[in-house]
């Protein structure tokens, strides 16, 4: 069902997205790839037990008798909430004529329906992102180039479904690409469309000519 | 490769991270009896159990909210939220899956993150419910780390070794060095069995990571 995970995120940036000192739209990136790769679940359950374990060696932080007093009165004077396990399921979703089984982090971001943008062999679609964060669905038909950039911030990006190239490998369901602004790339489908998850944390900036033309392409990636 | 500084971080701070480090005595014991507490409460609604929880977990996550807000209303309404959380969801808590204490830094977790959104008044399309996802992730079969194993006994690993987290380090080096059991390395170093395994695999990726990195 899938395909081995070849690409993931550094220790590091699971560590900051398990105390979520990450910002929530890569958060995002990181969840989804978490859905679609077991190898990462397991540190993440690991990371989360050591973090567990350093908050019960914190030393106390005091407050007064009565504060801590009030708090618990308040709290056991509460009543009990139904409660349930929710089941982390892929849905799957109708995207440019095809059936698409998505992970289970991007359902709150897809109630509405998709708004796609058409520039050539690729489509973009906004799920979210304010100020300096962006998450969007990129759907890049096979045989397509999105034109060399480099990124004035971080981009993230997960494939979704088939594959897609760039000067560095190539990459499948699952693998989650980082790229930081030292970083040019030309990333490229081959012989299958590809969709992916692209969170950018500034717009991008394209590097070779055409630059009126391209510019279009500013809008669609951010 | 990623460099960690060039992340944004959500709260715009810096701080030494609550990780890996300084996290050398965890008493098993302790943890079984929360996960005792946890328990009666979830069942029978239980104050006595669950002020003694109280007791013991809110002036650690008090000094937890401190160091990651900076600020002594925003810990104490984190404290007041994750308590709640607590009594009101203990029927949630799974002892399969993981210690007493690691459930609860996950809802402390949560209730900052969405205490942070909340803060920079963010539509919620991004709640801590959906991206930290407190549910079962499936155990795998056929473990890499087994082959990782071979890698340790390759000079290369060596200098690494050293760079470790301490409390990593301390329990690779009775098993690999001493060659002890994961459960004689738990008796001696007075940690939870579970701990020595995840401390090894966060270890072992740890040193395959810095293989790997053609910087280092």
């Amino acid at each position: 069902m899938i395909h081995a995970v070849k690409y993931h995120p550094t220790l590091e940036l699971l560590e900051q997205y398990i105390e979520a000192s990450l910002a929530p739209e890569l958060s995002l990136a990181v969840a989804a790839h978490l859905d679609l790769c077991p190898h990462c679940q397991r540190i993440k359950m690991d990371l989360e037990a050591e973090a567990g374990a350093a908050l019960i060696n914190l030393p106390e932080a005091d407050s007064t008798e009565t504060d801590w007093q009030q708090m618990l009165s308040f709290i056991t004077a509460q009543p009990e909430v139904a409660v349930k396990l929710e089941q982390r399921q892929p849905f799957s979703l109708q995207i440019q004529n095809s059936e698409i089984l998505l992970p289970a982090s991007l359902k709150p971001l897809m109630q509405n329906k998709l708004k796609w943008l058409n520039l050539g062999g690729i489509s973009t679609a906004k799920l979210a992102g304010e100020d300096q964060h962006n998450v969007s669905l990129l759907y890049i038909r096979k045989d397509s180039e999105v034109p060399q950039h480099t990124h004035l911030g971080l981009e993230i990006t997960l494939v979704l479904k088939g594959k897609i190239y760039d000067e560095s490998g190539c990459y499948g369901e699952g693998d989650l690409l980082i790229n930081t602004p030292d970083h040019t790339h030309t990333p490229r489908t081959m012989s299958e469309d590809c969709l992916c998850l692209s969170v950018l944390t500034a717009p991008l900036k394209f590097k070779k000519g055409l630059t009126r033309l391209l510019n279009p392409l500013q809008h669609l990636f951010y | 490769m990623l460099d960690p500084t060039s992340v944004q971080r959500h709260d715009g701070k810096n701080y030494q991270r609550a990780g890996i480090q300084g996290s050398m005595s965890v008493q098993p014991q302790d943890n079984a009896q929360w996960e005792q507490a946890l328990t009666f409460i979830a069942v029978d609604r239980d104050k006595q159990a669950y002020s003694q929880l109280f007791n013991y977990f809110a002036p650690r996550l008090k000094a937890f909210g401190l160091k990651m807000f900076g600020n002594e209303q925003q810990a104490m309404e984190m404290v007041q939220d994750t308590m709640l959380n607590v009594w009101q969801k203990a029927r949630l808590f799974d002892a399969s899956r993981g210690c007493a204490s690691t459930w609860i830094f996950t809802i402390a977790r949560n209730v900052r993150f969405d205490m942070l959104r909340k803060k920079q008044s963010r539509k919620d399309e991004l709640s801590a419910d959906d991206l930290f996802f407190d549910g079962d992730y499936p155990e795998q079969e056929g473990s890499d780390s087994n082959e990782w194993d071979l890698w340790l006994l390759a000079e290369k690993v060596a200098p690494h070794f050293s760079r470790l987290p301490p409390a990593q380090r301390d329990v690779m080096e009775k098993v690999y060095l001493e060659e002890k059991s994961h459960q004689e390395v738990s008796e001696e170093l007075s940690i939870p069995l579970g701990t020595v395994k995840s401390r090894i695999r966060l270890a072992l990726d740890r040193l395959r990571e810095a293989i790997d990195d053609p910087r280092s």
